[in-house]
């Protein structure tokens, strides 16, 4: 039982900082508004249940919604910070802080609860396991084989990795890097908001629900490794378990902070993180 | 003899006209002086209240201008030196009883700097050159960090903070908010701005200026750019300290927030508004957002923030110097360091 839930929780991590990890990758930019991305997940959800819809439709619909929006607030203003990325960790910071402050002006100082799109548990060997946590399980692995092969893959992902290789080329080959850059970025967005959305069941929807996620998004980005698509997921997982295992040993607060704490030292021994080198 | 005549009037007409296109920023930093001491005059006291607890902040925002500013330092953590200076002297005034301004200000001073130390110590120096990010990240992570223990600490009063702290005392006299508190903090902040001004306009202050625009080539000349790092970084916790034992005096009360993420972004606001890498800029940034949103916050408090994100955005694109550079020049706001025509 609790290996499940640690496997869920591990999961819920891993879909929330596939998309960080793949914009901090892919483009050097350390996104701090993915967290306000996975809150607009999980509002869009939130919107199409009171609208009398079915939820399932809310979790369709949120990572286009979102991935759309993260589309233009590229090409309006991310775009702007490529050549320094503190300036951009600072301005995805602000719009972050916008997101966050409209959500919370719309929801009011509210906890929201969305019901599961699939209650009810399946018992396997005598244990109830609850469903809609199997099927987090479920999609967050197609999702991170899906992002695996669209990257590996296909003609669209080598032509991302080969902007982020080396911008220069890839414009002289023909490449429209602005464009790429453009659409990884929403790529990331609409899987902050699936991930939104996914998990708005199992945690309510407030204002600050971002921000949690997001420094350990950052953790788990910077243990596992910039540069890599195996490095977050790994890091993520790593992260994800330790969150969900310790509390189950010692306190929860501490447990909380350790993880932290233990991350950042690791970190500070090895930069470059678990995975080092560059691809994917 | 007659070469040298040209040479040393060529030096002198050059130091002159430095010294004319060099006023601006004395001006505006005695025009804030001037306000800010005659404000008490004509404001009422919640007023006052309200404006010693600004300068406290202006304070702390000098604090994260010189990390940023001036060494380039990412520091989102600015408010564990803050909020646990203040816990110190409210533990300090609880158990035992010590408020007297001669011991508990010095305190406060040393558990920042202490605090600062050891997590600046510890994310600065070693072996691999901690990376910028880094930095940011660990100093983010520290201050949540803090922020859940401080929480989940009975001893430190939990959710609650620690309520009602007896005021500071100089002698046998209270020092409670009103005027009299409005002007200590505008005397310490004052003596911590020339102090700094000092600083930044040493040696020192070149050279982190430098590490700033081009850590490598600092690195180059012989500095040891991660003690100059680690320097800065204690020495901004102390005044942080310093600002947050103030600060816990003035409200009388902590409580965890003074340690968490909200209020180290909140500094960070501050400098980026006002502009970072100028002393002035970080007081006019903390006294602009603070006044405006003290006005705002009556009628249109659900936008404010909103508001607030948007014009942080909109100086981040287009000033990203800040407000300062509104009336600074870029060569003014830079500075010259050491004698004019000497450079």
């Amino acid at each position: 039982m609790a290996i499940f839930e640690i496997a869920s929780f591990g999961a819920i991590v891993v879909l929330v900082v596939l998309g960080l990890g793949i914009i901090a990758s892919m483009m050097g930019i350390f996104n701090f508004a993915q967290g306000e991305f996975v809150l607009l997940g999980a509002y869009v959800t939130y919107i199409v249940h009171t609208a009398g819809l079915p939820v399932w439709l809310g979790m369709v619909a949120a990572p286009f919604v979102v991935g759309a929006l993260g589309f233009v607030l590229e090409r309006l203003i991310v775009r702007r910070f490529y050549a320094a990325p503190i300036v951009a960790m600072l301005g995805t910071y602000a719009l972050g802080l916008i997101i966050r402050e409209i959500v919370r002006g719309l929801i009011g100082g509210l906890y929201l609860s969305v019901p599961e799109p699939v209650g009810g548990s399946v018992a396997i060997g005598g244990m109830h396991f609850s469903t809609w946590r199997l099927v987090i399980i479920v999609i967050t692995a197609l999702v991170m084989a899906g992002s695996y092969l669209l990257l590996a893959r296909t003609a669209f992902g080598l032509r991302i990795r080969a902007s982020l290789e080396n911008p220069a080329l890839a414009r002289a080959s023909g490449i429209s890097t602005n464009a790429i850059y453009g659409a990884t970025f929403a790529f990331g967005a609409a899987l902050a908001g699936l991930a939104g959305a996914l998990i708005v069941p199992v945690f309510t929807l407030f204002a600050d629900l971002g921000i949690r996620f997001l420094i350990q998004g950052f953790v788990a980005v910077m243990v596992g490794g910039i540069g890599s698509f195996a490095g977050p997921v790994a890091g993520a997982g790593l992260i994800g378990t330790l969150s969900a295992a310790l509390p189950w040993v010692i306190s929860p607060v501490i447990a909380d902070v350790a993880v932290f704490v233990l991350a950042i030292i690791f970190i500070k021994f090895r930069p470059q993180g678990l995975v080092a080198g560059k691809g994917v | 003899m007659t070469e040298t005549t040209p040479l040393s009037t060529v030096s002198l007409t050059r130091g002159i006209s430095a010294s004319r296109q060099w006023r601006v920023l004395p001006m505006i930093e005695i025009a804030v002086l001037v306000i800010g001491l005659l404000l008490p005059l004509v404001l009422q006291d919640y007023l006052t209240v309200y404006a010693t607890r600004v300068l406290i902040l202006c304070l702390f925002a000098l604090s994260f201008d010189l990390v940023w500013g001036y060494a380039g330092i990412m520091s989102f953590g600015q408010a564990v030196f803050f909020g646990s200076a203040g816990y110190g002297v409210a533990l300090l005034a609880r158990d035992l009883g010590i408020t007297s301004i001669l011991l508990v200000l010095p305190a406060g001073l040393l558990i920042g700097f202490a605090f600062a130390l050891l997590l600046g110590g510890f994310l600065l120096l070693g072996r691999h050159p901690a990376s910028v990010i880094f930095v940011a990240l660990g100093t983010l992570t520290g201050s949540y960090a803090c922020d859940r223990l401080a929480r989940g600490w009975y001893y430190l009063g939990g959710q609650n903070g620690i309520p009602s702290i007896p005021p500071m005392t100089i002698g046998s006299y209270e020092l409670t908010e009103g005027p009299v508190y409005y002007y200590m903090a505008i005397g310490f902040l004052i003596v911590v701005y020339l102090l700094c001004r000092f600083l930044m306009r040493s040696q020192f202050g070149l050279a982190l200026a430098g590490l700033r625009e081009n850590e490598q080539r600092i690195a180059f000349f012989g500095y040891k750019v991660q003690h100059l790092k680690a320097i800065i970084f204690s020495l901004s916790g102390a005044i942080a300290g310093l600002a947050g034992s103030l600060y816990a005096f003035h409200e009388g009360f902590v409580w965890p927030n003074m340690l968490g993420v909200v209020i180290s972004t909140q500094v960070v606001l501050y400098v980026l508004f006002g502009g970072s890498g100028t002393l002035i800029g970080a007081v006019i940034g903390t006294v602009v957002i603070e006044a405006v949103s003290f006005w705002l916050s009556n009628s249109y408090q659900d936008i404010w923030p909103i508001i607030l994100g948007v014009l942080l955005l909109l100086v981040i694109l287009f000033r990203p110097a800040g407000l300062i550079s509104l009336l600074l020049s870029e060569r003014e706001r830079v500075g010259s360091f050491g004698r004019p025509g000497k450079r």
